[in-house]
C-alpha cells in the first residue's frame, strides 16, 4: 500500500514502464515518460528553491504536462493547486496570493496577464510548452527539464498527512476557499475506488472534469494506481456532445465519470444508439442531483453498464455511493446517495443535535481519514466545518459537517434531501428547493429546472423557478405551475416561473443557482 | 466571393463578440484562437451560435455537424458555413 500519491505512479512504472499512462491532444505519455519527466521537474523545482510544503499553481489547459506537473510538484515535496485557465485573471491572482504560491506552471502570456502587484509571492514560473521565445526570461521553458536527473525523485522527507493539493471551490460568500487535501485523504478515496470498482490495467478511463474539480482525482489517480490509461477530455471535445460520443467510441473508454449535466447533454443531443458504447462498463456521476427520468434513459442506453451515484463534498472526496438498482429504477422517484465508503463513517444529526433516527431528516456528518484537515489560511471557517465529533467521547477527533440534509432509509441507504441552506421557510412552511425542482423535472417537456429562494421580509422567502424545455415542446409558466400543483403542496409552488432557453452553468458544469439568484434579486 | 467570405467571418465574429464573449469579460480573440479553450464558447453558447448561423445564413445544421472540427475557431466556423452555402448553391 502506498502512503504517498506519487508511489502509485512509481509502482505502476516499475510493473509496466512502456504502457500508455495518459493521453491528451494527440500526445501520449507512457508510465516511463510520466515517471521520468516528473522526477526531472521535481529536481528543477528544488533547484529553483522550492521547499517542502510550498504551493505551486497549475495554470494551464488540460494536457499531458498537467499530469507531469501534478506528480512533479508532489515529488518535490510541494503542494499543487490546479487553477481554471478560463477564470478571470483577478480570481487567479486572488488564489495565488491567498495561498502565497511560490511558483506557477503557465505560459509567459498568462503570467503577463496577472496583475503583477498582487502576485508578488511568485518566485518563478515554468512554461508547459517546448520553448517560449528565447528573449522571454519570465518562464523556464519545458525543455529545460532534460538537464535534470530522470532516475530518482529528489530526496525529501514526506509523510502521508502532508498536503498533496489544494482545491479552490466557490465559497458562499463569494471568495474562493482552498480545501486542503493530504496524501492520506486522497489515497483513502483512491483505494476505496480501486477495490469497489475493480479498476484494472486494461481499463481506459476518461477524464471529463477539469483538474480543479475533485471528480478528476478519481480519473487520474485510479488510472495510475491500476496501471491503466486515462484519456483527457479537453474543452474542445467537452463542449460538443457529438465529439464526446466519438471520443468515448474511438478511445474505447471503459470507465466514465462526470457531472450528470454532461451525460444529459450527451443523451439529448446525440443519437447514442448510432455509436458503439459497448465497452463502457462503469459510469460514475457526482456533483449534483441526477433527475431520475434521465437516469432511466441512461440505463436504457447502456443496458450492461454499472451506474454509480457518488456523493461527497470536495472536503471529503467521495463519502457515500449508490449502485443503481436496475430492477427498482422504474418505481424510484429519486436516487439515494447510498451508504458510506470503506474507511469512512457518515451519520445524520438532527436539529436537537442528536443522532437522527431512521426516516428523520438530519445534517450529514463525515468522519475518517478521507476528510480534509480544513481550509487554507482560514482557521475560523475550518472550525465551523470541521467540528469535534461529540458522538465519539473517548478522545478528540474531528468530523466534517456537510451542510446537506439526508435521512436514513430502511434499506440502509441515505436519501439526499437538499442543502441545509436550500431548506427555506416561507409562511412558516419548511420548503426544500430540490423537491420543487424534482416536481418540475418530472414534466416530460421540461429539460432543466432550478428553484431559488428570494429573501422576503413579509413571508420569509418567495420561491422563484426557472426552466428550459426540450425542443419542439410548448409549455407556459402557468401550465407548469398548474402541473406542479398536482405534485407538491400549494405553499411550495413557485410564485414566479420563468422560461429560459438554457439555464446558466458554473465552470464545473452544474446549474449556476448563484447567478440565477443574483439576477432574480436584482429584478425583485 | 472574397467579399462574401469576409462578410461571413465578420458577422460570425460580431455575434460571438456581442452575444457570447463580452458577458464573460473577453473582448479580444484572434480568428484562429480556440474559442472553447479561451472560454468564449461553452456548450450552451454552441447552441445559441448554431441558431444564429441557421437563421442568419439560412442553412440547416444537423446534430452531426456540431463537432469541434467545425466550431473550433472563427476561421473554422467561416469555413463550415461556406461549405454549407456551397452545398446549397450546388443543389439549387
Amino acid at each position: 500500500m502506498a502512503y504517498l500519491l506519487t508511489q502509485l505512479l512509481t509502482n505502476s512504472f516499475l510493473r509496466d514502464p512502456e504502457k500508455a499512462a495518459v493521453c491528451a491532444r494527440g500526445k501520449t505519455l507512457t508510465y516511463r515518460d510520466l515517471e521520468e519527466q516528473s522526477n526531472r521537474l521535481a529536481h528543477l523545482l528544488r533547484e529553483r528553491g522550492l521547499k517542502s510544503g510550498d504551493r505551486v499553481g497549475l495554470y494551464l489547459p488540460k494536457c499531458v504536462e498537467s499530469v507531469v506537473s501534478m506528480f512533479g510538484v508532489m515529488k518535490a515535496g510541494g503542494v499543487y493547486v490546479p487553477l481554471d485557465p478560463q477564470q478571470p485573471a483577478q480570481r487567479i491572482a486572488y488564489i495565488v496570493a491567498n495561498c502565497s504560491m511560490t511558483a506557477l506552471v503557465c505560459t509567459p502570456e498568462q503570467l503577463k496577464n496577472l496583475p503583477s502587484d498582487q502576485v508578488q509571492c511568485l518566485q518563478f514560473a515554468v512554461a508547459p510548452n517546448e520553448s517560449p521565445l528565447a528573449s522571454d526570461t519570465s518562464c523556464i521553458p519545458w525543455n529545460e527539464l532534460s538537464k535534470y536527473p530522470a532516475a530518482h525523485a529528489p530526496d525529501c522527507p514526506r509523510v502521508t498527512t502532508d498536503l498533496a493539493y489544494i482545491l479552490y471551490t466557490s465559497g458562499s460568500t463569494g471568495a474562493p476557499k482552498g480545501v486542503m487535501i493530504s496524501h492520506q485523504n486522497a489515497l483513502t478515496f483512491v483505494y476505496w475506488c480501486a477495490e469497489t470498482l475493480q479498476v484494472r490495467s486494461d481499463d481506459r478511463l476518461s477524464n471529463h472534469a477539469p483538474l480543479h474539480f475533485d471528480l478528476s482525482v478519481f480519473d487520474i489517480y485510479n488510472a495510475i494506481e491500476a496501471g491503466a490509461t486515462v484519456y483527457m477530455v479537453t474543452n474542445e471535445i467537452a463542449t460538443f456532445p457529438k465529439s464526446i460520443a466519438k471520443f468515448i467510441e474511438t478511445n474505447g473508454i471503459t470507465v466514465w465519470y462526470s457531472v450528470p449535466s454532461a451525460l444529459i447533454l450527451l443523451m439529448l443531443h446525440v443519437d447514442l444508439k448510432a455509436h458503439d458504447l459497448s465497452k463502457l462498463r462503469t459510469v460514475l456521476f457526482a456533483g449534483e442531483v441526477f433527475p431520475i427520468k434521465y437516469v432511466r434513459q441512461l440505463a436504457d442506453l447502456l443496458p450492461k453498464a454499472g451506474l454509480w451515484n457518488l456523493y461527497g463534498p470536495t472536503e471529503t472526496n467521495v463519502c457515500t455511493y449508490y449502485l443503481v438498482d436496475r430492477e427498482k429504477l422504474p418505481t424510484m422517484d429519486r436516487l439515494p446517495i447510498g451508504r458510506a465508503c470503506t474507511n469512512t463513517e457518515v451519520f445524520a444529526v438532527d436539529e436537537q443535535d442528536q443522532l437522527a433516527v431512521e426516516g428523520q431528516p438530519g445534517e450529514l456528518f463525515v468522519r475518517g481519514p478521507g476528510v480534509t484537515p480544513g481550509y487554507w489560511g482560514d482557521p475560523e471557517k475550518t472550525k465551523r466545518s470541521c467540528v469535534v465529533n461529540r458522538f465519539q467521547p473517548y478522545f478528540e477527533e474531528k468530523a466534517y459537517r456537510t451542510g446537506d440534509i439526508v435521512s436514513l432509509m430502511a434499506d440502509g441507504n441515505y436519501d439526499f434531501m437538499g442543502r441545509r441552506d436550500s431548506m427555506v421557510k416561507s409562511r412558516g412552511y419548511r420548503i426544500e428547493l430540490g423537491e420543487i425542482e424534482a416536481a418540475m423535472l418530472s414534466h416530460t417537456a421540461v429539460r432543466e429546472a432550478a428553484a431559488i429562494a428570494i429573501p422576503d421580509d413579509e413571508v420569509g422567502a418567495r420561491i422563484k423557478a426557472f426552466f428550459s424545455m426540450h425542443e419542439g415542446n410548448s409549455l407556459s409558466a402557468e401550465e407548469l405551475q398548474q402541473y406542479c400543483a398536482t405534485r407538491i403542496p400549494k405553499y411550495m409552488i413557485p410564485e414566479q416561473i420563468e422560461l429560459r432557453e438554457n439555464l446558466p452553468k458554473t465552470s464545473t458544469g452544474k446549474v449556476d443557482r448563484v447567478s440565477l439568484a443574483s439576477g432574480a434579486a436584482r429584478v425583485a | 466571393m472574397e467579399q462574401q467570405q469576409t462578410e461571413i467571418k465578420e458577422q460570425v465574429r460580431t455575434f460571438i463578440l456581442d452575444e457570447l464573449a463580452r458577458r464573460k469579460g473577453i473582448t479580444v480573440f484572434s480568428d484562429d484562437e480556440s474559442l472553447t479553450e479561451n472560454g468564449v464558447v461553452d456548450s450552451l453558447g454552441t447552441f445559441r451560435l448554431v441558431t444564429f448561423l441557421e437563421n442568419n445564413f439560412n442553412v440547416r445544421i444537423a446534430d452531426e455537424d456540431i463537432v469541434h472540427e467545425n466550431f473550433r475557431s472563427v476561421r473554422e466556423i467561416e469555413r463550415f458555413v461556406n461549405g454549407k452555402l456551397n452545398a446549397k448553391a450546388a443543389k439549387a
